[in-house]
């Protein structure tokens, strides 16, 4: 049997599952950090996203657009004049993509199934798709984030000619290069509440099938500034919706006992807000946009609410080719970007890990947004590991988060 | 009350060949010729189902429910089922459900599991295979058998559609859809016949007493067994009907007649028209409203039945079962099984000595289906307290009430509903009857509407103290406790647990005996295979009181 104290006073619940060891005994044998935890409390992660800011000094020449722009621009570098790149993407739904003496324009319309459709795909006569061979296309050098800010983390603990100062914080030294990659794609344009609608799509679809995101954070006092032991884990089962959609608080996670996605970093909580020594970090997904999420460097800025709740980023050198599957994956018509464009991009900003061979760099460096509601966990037995602690927010998760303002 | 079967009938039978069924229009009975009391209680959607399934094998499907919800007598739905009949609408849509059933129960795959003789044309008319048929299959639907007369009515019925439909099976539908439309089977009939230990009184013949028996212990339609019994006159001795009794209870199905009995007395027919306001309390989604029903079905079938368990602890019993949903709106860890094929993985869970959350009133069935849809109702917790777990009647509001102050959850100077309650109380006319309820759902306000659980209330603490019959308490703990040892909770619990298998009223003798029964009981404990067996062998159980008719 194992005895928790729930986050209300005087309310303690006993959990009759056999468990040979106490909350205390358990948390000391599984955290190997000199922390003498009094307290563990655990979170579902409700949502993740690529850090998004923008404002005028973002893109002062424009945005790339959306996915019609990018493939009038790719049929003009075909040698078509603009009116007629107009009228082909136009008539891209009746004719399949044919200009105007009915030749069909192949390289232009391909990619918006994305690198994973195995259909009969040509570009100019192949068999393949471009997107699992971009290089094959020119580098249409498309329009980069500039500017002063960018949300982030200072992964190298410098200030740097490319480093950013973070909008709100202030902070300086800002590593955010994939956010010099994507800031002036329409979809990545975007300021809280709005989600990048891609991947607030992917989350929301993946969220109902994939095993849930956990982080816990245990520590001698979690209402006082300390020292404190962050974790992150992957449940066995997936999270739960409430009626509006968001990610059901209070809900029981079992954790997978594999290693593989335990993650665990020292960390201190300042003011409400936490942080993590740098470390690496690794997540696998069961989604198209996520199969996993993966850093080095890790950093963490999460503020804990009065709800219950944590919210913040997350971020670190991520390899660049894992940002281009997940948008390869769902191809151009759904990520509304140009790949080729993101392909060369990456390439040319990222700023960590040097291949040995190559010499070109393999990671960059990067930002994602994160939520977490108050969730109990439990190891694969039934001891309970972690509680959930607070209410938790109205509303949470990618279905709400861009209505949760309206009316309030 | 008259009304025409029906329309498929006479599609293939032909205008002149409607038939016109007559249900005695009485409320209570009606008495024939020979001084033959008989009662028609109508069949709950759930019974209908249940014998259906039964008689023809779980593989059928009952493709929606056709009754509607009924009303409510003396606390129970059931005894409001002999008050029932049918309205045309009613008929039509049973109709459509004897069609869909009549005709998965002659498809092809299956007919010849419920034919024991085959025609020698399927394309004609076989009177004698067809009557086999109507007379062996009308012994299970009807529950008593067929009269002659009666096969022959459905054979013709049979015969006449078979020539027009040119299909032998075509017929047997069409008799099988007029069985199914017919009051013996959508009513149970209640024949009564002299008592011979006691003259001048009546008593259920042997085929009542067995529809008596299997709905109230099963829920269902009686099996072979149960209907041989009374074909052979066992039913109707003492030491046969035991030995019926006796095996009844050991059948898993008695786990069926429980949680018909409790869904009935504790007013599961308010989760059809439940509508907890999902932007106020988004964790109540339909799920959660459908796994907390089955929450308190599990807790009481394992306490009463697994556990053989005194009623009165499931007031203040800290075990239950949950689902992770149910979980999450109660705020408790629970260990998670993954389950093969997306089954809900229920868990037992027990209760720590201090939680609150204990017993069938801490459970989110109770603490919803008697709740506003956008509030807690201390009123309407407390009052289902009193009505429906210790039978006492409060009467409605005066017309002219004026509850806007009560509802005004955001009144500057009442921030809690028992603030508000007590200005509400400050009329005289309110004051009597919210003083029996309000005390007792002001200890269920650490619950919302939905079942979760809080401490305040705009700010402000929730008090959840009172008094019960001069004896305080602080919280649900304390008036739990003396809410089980009050002893007008059980005997109202073996007061409705008869009213339900008799479906109506006890007269005063049978009072008698049922007080001196439950006296019994909660010296030994008030157990339910106890009490239902008590009430199930005991004579009165199947005495047919005089009538008096209500129409002279």
């Amino acid at each position: 049997m194992v005895r928790c104290t729930s986050w209300r006073a005087g309310i303690t619940t006993w959990l009759r599952i056999p468990g040979p060891l106490s909350l205390k005994l358990l948390i000391i044998s599984l955290f190997p950090a000199p922390i003498l935890a009094e307290e563990t409390r655990g979170y579902v992660i409700s949502m993740v996203h690529t850090a998004t800011y923008y404002d005028e000094q973002t893109c002062p020449n424009g945005t790339n657009g959306s996915r019609p722009d990018v493939l009038i621009r790719r049929i003009m570098n075909d040698g078509y004049d603009q009116e007629e790149a107009v009228r082909i993407v136009s008539n891209l739904r009746f004719n399949g993509g044919r200009d105007d003496q009915g030749n069909l324009v192949g390289s232009a319309i391909v990619l918006g199934v994305g690198a994973s459709f195995d259909g009969n795909q040509s570009w100019n006569g192949f068999d393949f798709n471009p997107a699992n061979v971009p290089r094959v296309l020119q580098d249409p050098n498309a329009q980069n984030a500039q500017g002063r800010y960018a949300i982030g983390l200072n992964l190298d603990g410098k200030v740097g000619p490319n480093s950013w100062e973070h909008p709100i914080t202030g902070e300086t030294g800002i590593d955010n290069e994939m956010w010099r990659v994507l800031g002036c794609w329409d979809v990545y344009y975007v300021n809280k509440p709005i989600n990048p609608y891609n991947e607030g799509i992917a989350w929301d679809t993946a969220v109902d099938a994939m095993p849930a995101w956990l982080i816990s954070i245990s520590g001698e006092n979690l209402n006082q500034d300390g020292e404190v032991t962050v974790t992150f884990d992957r449940a066995l089962n997936i999270p739960l919706r409430d009626a509006y959609g968001s990610i059901m608080t209070g809900a029981s996670f079992a954790i997978d006992p594999n290693p593989r996605s335990h993650n665990v970093f020292k960390g201190r909580i300042s003011d409400r807000i936490l942080t993590i020594e740098p470390g690496t970090f690794y997540m696998q997904g069961e989604s198209q946009f996520y199969p996993h999420l993966q850093f080095t460097e890790t950093q963490l800025r999460l503020e804990l609410n009065e709800d219950g709740s944590l919210e913040g980023h997350i971020g670190g050198y991520q390899p660049w080719r894992d940002y281009y599957h997940y948008l390869s994956v769902r191809g151009e018509t759904d990520g509304m970007i140009d790949l080729i464009g993101i392909y060369y991009d990456m390439k040319k900003y990222a700023d960590a890990e040097p291949d040995l061979v190559t010499g070109e760099n393999t990671a960059i460096s990067a930002a994602y947004f994160i939520e977490g509601v108050p969730a109990f966990h439990l190891d694969d037995e039934g001891t309970l590991l972690a509680n959930s602690v607070g209410p938790g927010p109205k509303f949470s998760g990618p279905a709400v988060s861009q209505y949760s303002n309206i009316g309030q | 009350m008259k009304f025409k079967i029906s329309s498929f009938i006479k599609a293939i039978l032909g205008t002149a060949a409607i038939i016109t069924i007559t249900i005695p229009n009485i409320a209570i009975a009606a008495e024939n010729s020979t001084n033959e009391q008989i009662t028609f209680v109508r069949l709950t959607s759930e019974q209908h189902r249940n014998s259906i399934r039964d008689i023809f094998g779980e593989s059928i499907i009952v493709d929606g429910d056709a009754g509607s919800v009924g009303v409510r007598e003396e606390g129970l739905m059931a005894v409001g089922g002999r008050r029932l009949t049918l309205s045309a609408s009613e008929v039509e849509s049973y109709e459509v459900l004897a069609l869909d059933i009549a005709s998965q129960v002659l498809d092809p795959a299956r007919r010849a599991t419920l034919l024991t003789c085959l025609p020698e044309d399927a394309s004609k008319v076989d009177d004698t295979c067809a009557s086999e048929f109507i007379d062996r299959v009308g012994l299970h639907l009807f529950r008593r058998p067929l009269s002659n007369d009666e096969i022959d009515a459905y054979a013709a019925m049979a015969k006449t559609a078979a020539q027009n439909l040119g299909s032998f099976y075509s017929g047997l539908q069409a008799a099988l859809v007029g069985m199914m439309v017919s009051p013996d089977f959508l009513f149970r009939i209640e024949r009564s016949v002299p008592n011979p230990e006691l003259p001048g009184t009546r008593r259920l013949d042997a085929w009542s007493r067995a529809s008596r028996l299997s709905f109230f212990l099963w829920n269902t339609t009686p099996n072979p067994t149960l209907l041989e019994a009374a074909r052979s006159g066992d039913l109707m001795f003492e030491a046969g009907l035991n030995r019926q009794i006796e095996t009844m209870m050991l059948s898993p199905r008695i786990e069926d007649g429980l949680r018909a009995f409790f869904s009935d007395m504790l007013a599961f027919d308010r989760f059809k028209t439940l509508d907890i306001d999902s932007n106020l309390f988004p964790k109540f989604t339909k799920n959660v409203e459908d796994e907390a029903r089955e929450q308190t079905l599990r807790t009481i079938s394992h306490h009463l039945l697994n556990k053989e368990a005194d009623y009165r602890e499931l007031l203040n019993s800290r075990e239950t079962f949950l689902t992770p949903a149910l979980a999450a709106l109660y705020s408790v860890p629970i260990p998670i099984h993954q389950e093969l094929g997306g089954r809900v993985p229920w868990v037992p869970y027990e209760y720590s000595e201090d939680h609150m959350r204990i017993g069938l009133l801490g459970q989110a069935t109770f603490l919803s289906l008697f709740s506003h849809p956008g509030a807690s109702s201390p009123t309407l917790r407390g009052k289902a307290v009193r009505e429906h777990l210790l039978c006492q009647t409060i009467p409605p509001p005066p017309g002219d009430v004026d509850f806007s102050l009560v509802r005004n959850a955001d009144h500057p100077d009442f921030k809690t509903v028992r603030d508000r309650l007590a200005q509400h109380r400050d009329n005289p006319t309110c004051a009597g009857c919210h003083m029996l309820m309000d005390p007792i759902g002001l200890a269920l306000e650490i619950f919302d509407a939905s079942g979760v659980y809080r401490t305040t209330e705009n700010g402000v603490e929730i008090d959840t103290g009172g008094e019960w019959v001069g004896q305080e308490y602080t919280d649900i703990r304390e008036l739990a406790v003396l809410l089980k040892n009050d002893p007008t909770l059980t005997s109202c619990l073996v007061q409705r647990a008869y009213n339900y298998g008799t479906a109506r009223e006890p007269t005063r003798a049978e009072v008698q005996w049922l007080n001196t029964m439950h006296l019994q009981l909660r010296e030994e404990g008030v157990r339910w295979r106890e009490l239902i067996k008590r009430i199930s062998s005991n004579p009165d159980f199947y005495t047919v009181p005089e009538i008096v008719s209500t129409e002279d």
